[in-house]
């Protein structure tokens, strides 16, 4: 039997060391008045570090984690072994229910496609069920990373797609935004038609189709494109870093708690749409970077060999032609890249196209999984358009 | 007296607590022949760790420091930043009319880049000029206080080092610099030029290609290589300056916290930056220890990244080239594995060039890397037959007794 069902185990020792480093903890001054410009707040991180050495209780979250239906198996990648891959699984009570794959990205962890299980998983008769796999991409959470360089999108695909069949899943769709995007579209590429049979993501983007008048635009999309660029300039140093020196970063994210934190917490607060994080939530998402099987420097690679052609950073969102298998977009005003509907149209084989949310940023699964779970509902929904693309596993 | 003699004198329980960290210090992994492909190899930081954990001796380094840099510090005003306390270092050349000569690092730098160039250039000699030397720590490195608030840009930088030079007494002066000390020493040209500073000379040389009649010119086979080793480090050697100019605080958590983490960021530099430079591991930590010592902590350091480069600044500014070129004199060594090299024909638009070296080796850090080479050029600049001789009126750079004849 090669599923081995999974909890979270932290060894004490670790704990213990987290608590000793914590207390050691130095931290730098600050520029006065410089709120946010110049990264994240003395006094965000100060409080942080605080309940992280004095009231927050690790057990107790990793014991509510572990009520998640969580399992591990080994996964073999074509040059690349064999992996330990971590993931969620759950299945709908319905037995026709559809297949689906949940991919993350970063500063993305399996614990973001949690909340929408139960919402998918749900039997109804106004809309399709689903059986729910939530991935840990090699190198995050409790997945083994690749020991090898080369390990690129190709190979998180492969990944996907064999851990959808070993679980017995010939026929699936999925779900993905930030480097889930860029492994969904390869599974759609690779696998699409055979296995994969639908895709749908929340990170939409885009540019002008060639006849498009500028004029046209409208001034709640003028802003939304400013913001856009607006972010752009400010909030890509992570990536730069990220896809040209990672292990160079890496000696500090994993000997410094405080520098992990303040790395993360960034995009957490940067990339959400008013979302209003409690600290415990904070250092439990942070606490599974720190206790991460390979570490935060697992988590930085998919970056240095997907992303390593700077003049095309996007490429491995883009390559290749577009998957020919029904898309579905959903619309978040508060991503990092907002862009007219219109110009998303090129992302593929679009047959579900959202209206634009009221609210929700880069992390929609986690933000407002009834507004994602809705969108998944309504294209897969009996009539919709993308009923039935699994045969025998139409959600009902 | 506004000036205070000064000696490093770092807290035991600084070094205790450092310590402390060391021993607690977790390590990466590393995928599997990475090499330097993926950033500092582990082997070697691992290595400085071990080092740095037991063996380095910082007491043994901080008196070579104390006793081979006469050091002081003083109160500078700066225009809307109140007064900060900056640390330089003063060597007077026995020559009276030596010609005073202000040294400005950058980063990873520090003041202690000029240790090799300073014996070297206050010596006497009838055979080249000398100088009375400065070098200080720029607000935010060294044992020099940081800003305390926003807006300390290339400016504030430029009127720190030329407010010091005067407060010694020295009203007329010249400049050398390299990384930020470039940026700042052109600032101080184009603000203070003429009046004040009356030449300067740079190890790191910018430039754009030629525009319209001179792009046609054909590259040599050595500017091809250059163009090679400049793309190489824009492609792959920038992500530090991406989040220094845009989250210098995100960043700033890790490195004061983390001694291994701020081992490594500095250490590829130190690495990749330089020319096969032979460093020492001791040398490396100290080096590092300047910034992790340092009065205001490695994350003031960045700052001067976001001020003068940040999303909020021009495209010219980015680029160093806003305002005028400086029409003070100027000399320009060039150093083949300088990170930003480039095309000779590239630099002519960078100002009043008077003077020209090429070198078959060195790299960013010439001061550190090529200190002969570099006061070489320094004196044949300044020097009796040199384009900028008598710069500084009554301060030729020679004794007047026992004039060397031509």
């Amino acid at each position: 039997m090669a599923e081995t069902p999974f909890k979270i185990s932290i060894p004490q020792a670790l704990l213990d060391r987290l608590q000793q480093k914590l207390a050691l903890t130095t931290l730098p001054n600050e520029l006065e008045g410089s709120g946010w410009d110049y990264g994240v707040p003395l006094a965000d991180v100060k409080r942080l570090v605080a309940r992280w050495m004095n009231g927050y209780d690790w057990r107790h979250h990793e014991a509510q984690l572990n009520q998640l239906p969580q399992f591990t198996r080994p996964i073999s990648v074509d040059g690349h072994g064999t992996l330990d891959i971590h993931y969620i699984h759950q299945r709908s009570e319905v037995e026709g229910a559809i297949p689906l794959l949940f991919v993350h990205g970063w500063p993305g962890i399996f614990l973001e496609g949690s909340r929408i299980v139960p919402l998918l998983t749900a039997k109804s008769d106004d809309h399709p069920s689903f059986h729910v796999v939530v991935l840990s991409l090699p190198g995050f959470g409790f997945s083994e990373g690749a020991k090898n360089p080369g390990f690129n999108i190709a190979q998180y695909a492969e990944v996907g797609n064999k851990l959808m069949l070993a679980l017995g899943y010939n026929e699936y769709v999925t779900q993905g935004g930030d480097w889930g995007l860029a492994v969904t579209r390869r599974i759609a590429q690779l696998y699409g038609g055979k296995h994969s049979k639908a895709w749908h993501t929340n990170m939409v983007f885009g540019e002008p189709p060639a006849d498009f008048d500028l004029t046209t635009l409208t001034p709640e999309q003028q802003v939304a494109l400013a913001r856009t660029e607006g972010l752009m300039k400010k909030g890509m140093g992570y990536r730069h870093q990220q896809s040209t020196q990672p292990q160079t970063l890496a000696y500090a994210m994993t000997d410094s708690p405080v520098g992990l934190l303040a790395w993360i917490y960034e995009k957490l607060v940067a990339w959400t749409d008013r979302y209003n994080w409690t600290d415990d939530e904070v250092l439990t998402w942070i606490s599974i970077f720190y206790f991460s099987r390979e570490g935060p420097v697992g988590s930085f690679r998919i970056y240095y060999e997907a992303m390593g052609n700077e003049t095309m950073p996007m490429q491995a969102f883009r390559e290749g032609p577009a998957p020919g298998i029904p898309l579905g977009l959903s619309h978040f005003p508060g991503d990092l890249v907002v862009v007219p509907k219109s110009w998303s149209r090129m992302m593929g084989n679009v047959v579900f196209d959202s209206e634009v949310h009221e609210a929700g940023g880069h992390f929609p699964a986690y933000e407002q999984p009834e507004a994602l779970a809705g969108d998944l509902r309504q294209m897969f929904v009996k009539g919709g358009p993308a009923y039935g693309v699994v045969p025998s596993k139409s959600g009902y | 007296m506004s000036e205070t003699p000064f000696k490093i004198s770092i807290p035991d329980a600084a070094l205790q607590r450092l310590q402390t960290k060391l021993e607690l210090t977790t390590l990466p992994d590393e995928l599997d022949g990475a090499g330097w492909d993926y950033g500092a190899p582990l082997a070697d930081v691992k290595r400085l760790v071990s080092r740095w954990t037991n063996g380095y001796d910082w007491r043994h380094h901080e008196a070579q420091l104390n006793a081979s840099l006469q050091q002081f510090t003083r109160p500078i005003a700066v225009d809307g930043h109140g007064t900060l306390n900056i640390h330089y270092v003063h060597q007077r050349s026995e020559v009276t009319n030596a010609i005073p000569l202000l040294f400005v690092h950058g980063w990873p730098g520090s003041f202690i880049e000029a240790r090799k160039i300073l014996p070297l250039l206050t010596t006497n000699s009838a055979n080249h000029p000398s100088f009375h030397v400065v070098t200080f720590s720029l607000p935010g490195y060294g044992f020099s206080e940081a800003a305390s608030k926003p807006g300390f840009g290339i400016k504030q930088y430029a009127e720190v080092g030329h407010k010091l030079m005067l407060a010694l007494g020295y009203n007329e002066y010249v400049t050398q610099g390299g990384d930020w000390g470039h940026v700042i020493t052109r600032k101080i040209a184009q603000v203070y030029g003429g009046k004040y500073s009356k030449a300067w000379h740079t190890n790191m040389v910018m430039g754009q290609p030629p525009q319209g009649d001179d792009a046609q010119t054909e590259l040599s086979d050595e500017d091809k290589q250059l163009l090679a080793r400049r793309e190489w480090h824009r492609k792959k050697g920038m992500g530090y300056m991406a989040e220094q100019s845009t989250q210098p605080q995100t960043l700033g958590y890790a490195l004061t916290d983390s001694p291994v983490g701020l081992l490594a960021w500095i250490y590829e530099k130190l690495v990749n930056w330089t020319d096969n430079y032979p460093w020492e591991d001791d040398e490396i930590l100290t080096w590092i220890s300047i910034y992790y010592f340092s009065r205001a902590g490695p994350a003031a350091s960045l700052r001067i990244y976001y001020e003068a480069m940040g999303p909020h600044k021009t495209d010219a500014e980015r680029g160093f080239a806003d305002g005028a070129a400086p029409e003070i004199p100027l000399g320009l060594s060039h150093f083949p594995q300088e990170i930003v090299a480039l095309p000779r024909s590239w630099s002519r638009n960078l100002g009043n060039i008077v003077f020209e070296a090429e070198h078959d080796g060195g790299g960013h850090f010439a001061a550190y890397e090529k200190p002969n080479e570099l006061v070489d050029d320094v004196r044949k600049m300044f020097g009796q037959n040199g384009p900028a001789f008598g710069v500084v009126a009554g301060k030729s750079g020679y004794s007047t007794e026992g004039k060397s004849g031509l």
